[in-house]
């Protein structure tokens, strides 16, 4: 019985100090997890920078007029067609108040065979 | 006897380890009994380390949720001086890195101090670099540093926020209590190594992070607003130039571009004058686009009808001793007329006939010499007198936009009052507050503040302020396929010298709405000072007919007019 209640002592000392190690241990591993996510942190908020960084519209024009040879459309050359037309009538083209435009339509995007 | 021990002996052995446990225990009790107070202290100071952490600053993104101003870490260097063998050594390898001079370097790392800053908040490669190496005597913190990825674009809304992160000027100011984040002290044990081992109390939050802004601004709207400002005053070689686009339904500022531009990344070189949100704290003389609101009001109160017949005097009329001049001679013309031929003279003999008081209240109501509450800072009031100190030709000059100061969101403003039916609204810059997480936190709804003149008269001034484009002298204003209406202003400015208003320096802005019948955007440009050709209608017209088309094309608004369609093809 004595040797029992001894036995016992000990295996409650050493769970005692098995859990103030496990605690410390736990405590490092939280701590470079933690260091881990402020990298990731500091990686994404760096990336979300240069994403807005390289789609600025001012980098994006310029690229697209000095590397791809575009141009910005002169005035009249935009022309937004209304998805439910108002009441034209085909007669109304030789009106004098209407202008005809020319529509250019770059051939890729049309249905094969239909040009 | 050789292997016994004499008795003295032991005595004196046993004297001894008594001797010794009693030193022991005498040094026990000095630490755990007399020092014990001043010694925990000691060792709570080198086990527990107090950090100081502070919440990222909060973002602030356009409507469409495009960042314009976030924070990142960055590397922030300091020595500590007293622990170096070598200042000149070490300031040699770090000067490429920080692109810092090295005799700069080698002076502060002299210093007799325990504490220098060398870098603050360098670019993420420049904290790569120094990973790699390894100094004795010199350290690294993370600190927020606060980056405009748009570089120029919106400066002078966002503003900019300081070497501490505190918001110095515009948006960046104005929120700088949602923007800012949670500071909090928070304890932290240490190892023998110095390592972290626990924060005391596992369960303390980390600081929480700042609020995110959700502008009414639309990047794209904004970019095109700036670029052909950029343009316009680049073309007049004037000295400056604003662009203000509003919804005028709601009062939503969807861009304020202001040239010339500054970069809020590196604001250090440059002073208030360049960074100062012109559009919203310089008033200016308006000129004839203050017709517009004496036309309302005319009209709203019955004095004129759009048809009412006004003599021109063939360019010349004499007011208190002084002379009114037209650039047209007229004779007979409408008030329609006299508005789309920007009349002096017609505009003074309305505004007389108006009177002094119905004026000014109409001034009032329109929200001049007010400021429009905007959620910007620095907001100014411009500058209406009190018709107790008007002289005898003021209600003739303020007709036409003289004696009276203004600044450019006054004006666009009052113009978008006409556009939304006769309603002002309150201008504003911050639709949404949101959390770390996204949480919409607050929303800002539309805030009108009163109906300055009826729907019918704002119909009547629409339709005479189209004829400003259709037959005035706003014809560059145009853009095809839509009905636009707005009128031109040309201001001479003050001579400071003289006192009195300059033959050289003018102020030319148009201010207008597009499309008439169910206008989508309000917007205002203003060239300050141009060269050559300095009317509103040849100077700022033509740039609010390139920025009114592209924005609308942007927003997907169809033209109501009649357009022909011709498909060309070409067989291959």
């Amino acid at each position: 019985m004595k040797a029992f209640a001894v036995f016992l002592g000990l295996c409650l000392v050493f769970v005692f100090v098995w859990e103030r190690v496990d605690v410390v241990r736990i405590g490092y591993q939280i701590e470079r997890l933690k260091r881990d996510k402020t990298v990731l942190e500091r990686q994404r908020d760096e990336l979300r920078v240069k994403f807005s960084t390289l789609s600025a519209s001012d980098r994006i024009a310029r690229l697209a007029t000095e590397k791809l040879g575009m141009s910005l459309p002169q005035q009249g050359q935009i022309i937004v067609v209304q998805s439910r037309p108002v009441q034209f009538r085909p007669t109304d083209v030789h009106r004098p108040d209407v202008v005809p435009v020319e529509l250019k339509i770059a051939k890729n995007y049309l249905p094969s065979g239909r040009f | 006897m050789t292997g016994s021990i004499s008795r003295g002996r032991r005595y004196g052995l046993l004297l001894l380890l008594l001797c010794g446990f009693g030193v022991v225990l005498f040094r026990l009790f000095t630490l755990q009994v007399l020092q014990a107070a001043e010694l925990s202290v000691k060792a709570d100071r080198q086990h527990r380390k107090t950090v100081s952490l502070e919440g990222a600053r909060g973002t602030i993104v356009d409507r469409h949720g495009k960042v314009l101003a976030m924070n990142v870490e960055v590397p922030s260097v300091f020595g500590v001086p007293n622990a170096l063998d070598s200042p000149l050594k070490t300031a040699r390898q770090l000067s490429p890195i920080l692109h810092v001079q090295t005799d700069e370097l080698e002076r502060k790392l002299r210093q007799d101090r325990s504490f220098v800053w060398l870098a603050r908040k360098l670019d993420p490669e420049q904290g790569r670099r120094l990973d790699r190496l390894s100094f004795d005597g010199i350290g690294i913190v993370m600190e927020g540093r606060r980056f405009y990825p748009k570089g120029s674009l919106l400066a002078h809304v966002l503003g900019f926020s300081g070497m501490d992160g505190e918001g110095l000027e515009g948006v960046e100011h104005r929120y700088e209590s949602y923007l800012r984040g949670e500071k909090r002290m928070m304890v932290l044990q240490r190892d023998a190594l110095g390592r972290t081992v626990f924060p005391r109390g596992v369960t303390e939050r980390s600081p929480t992070p700042g609020q995110s802004l959700m502008l009414t601004i639309d990047e794209v709207i904004q970019y095109i607003a700036e670029r052909e400002l950029e343009d316009a005053v680049g073309r007049a070689q004037a000295k400056s130039g604003t662009v203000i686009v509003l919804d005028p339904k709601t009062g939503a500022v969807l861009a304020m571009a202001v040239s010339p531009r500054f970069d809020p990344n590196a604001v250090s070189a440059l002073g208030p004058d360049r960074w100062r949100n012109k559009a919203l704290t310089d008033a200016y003389e308006p000129g004839s686009t203050m017709k517009a609101m004496m036309a309302a009001a005319a009209i709203e109160e019955r004095v004129v009808r759009p048809n009412t017949m006004v003599f021109g005097e063939h360019g010349h009329m004499t007011i208190a001793n002084t002379v009114i001049h037209d650039h047209e001679r007229l004779g007979w013309v409408s008030f329609a007329q006299v508005i789309q031929k920007s009349s002096n003279i017609g505009a003074a003999k309305i505004g007389m006939a108006l009177g002094e008081q119905r004026l000014y209240r109409y001034l009032q109501a329109f929200g001049f010499g007010q400021r429009t509450e905007i959620d910007l800072p620095g907001e100014g009031a411009g500058l209406v007198r009190n018709p107790r100190d008007w002289g005898r030709r003021s209600v003739a000059s303020i007709s036409m936009g003289q004696e009276i100061g203004v600044t450019p969101l006054q004006m666009v403003a009052a113009v978008a009052a006409i556009a939304n039916g006769g309603v002002l609204m309150k201008p504003y810059v911050v639709s949404e507050v949101r959390d770390a997480d996204g949480h919409i936190l607050r929303q800002v709804p539309p805030q009108a503040k009163r109906q300055v003149i009826s729907p019918e008269t704002a119909r009547s001034v629409t339709k005479i302020l189209e004829g400003v484009i259709t037959d005035g002298t706003g014809a560059k204003a145009a853009i095809r396929g839509f009905r636009v209406a707005g009128k031109t202003g040309t201001a001479q400015k003050i001579d400071p010298r003289t006192g009195t208003y300059s033959t050289s320096r003018f102020v030319a802005s148009f201010t207008g709405y597009v499309p008439a019948d169910n206008p989508q955007l309000a917007m205002i440009v203003v060239i300050d000072e141009p060269q050559g050709d300095a009317w509103g209608g040849a100077v700022a017209a033509p740039a609010f007919s390139r920025v009114g088309e592209q924005v609308l094309s942007y927003l997907g608004v169809s033209s109501n007019e009649p357009v022909t369609l011709v498909m060309a093809s070409r067989k291959s």
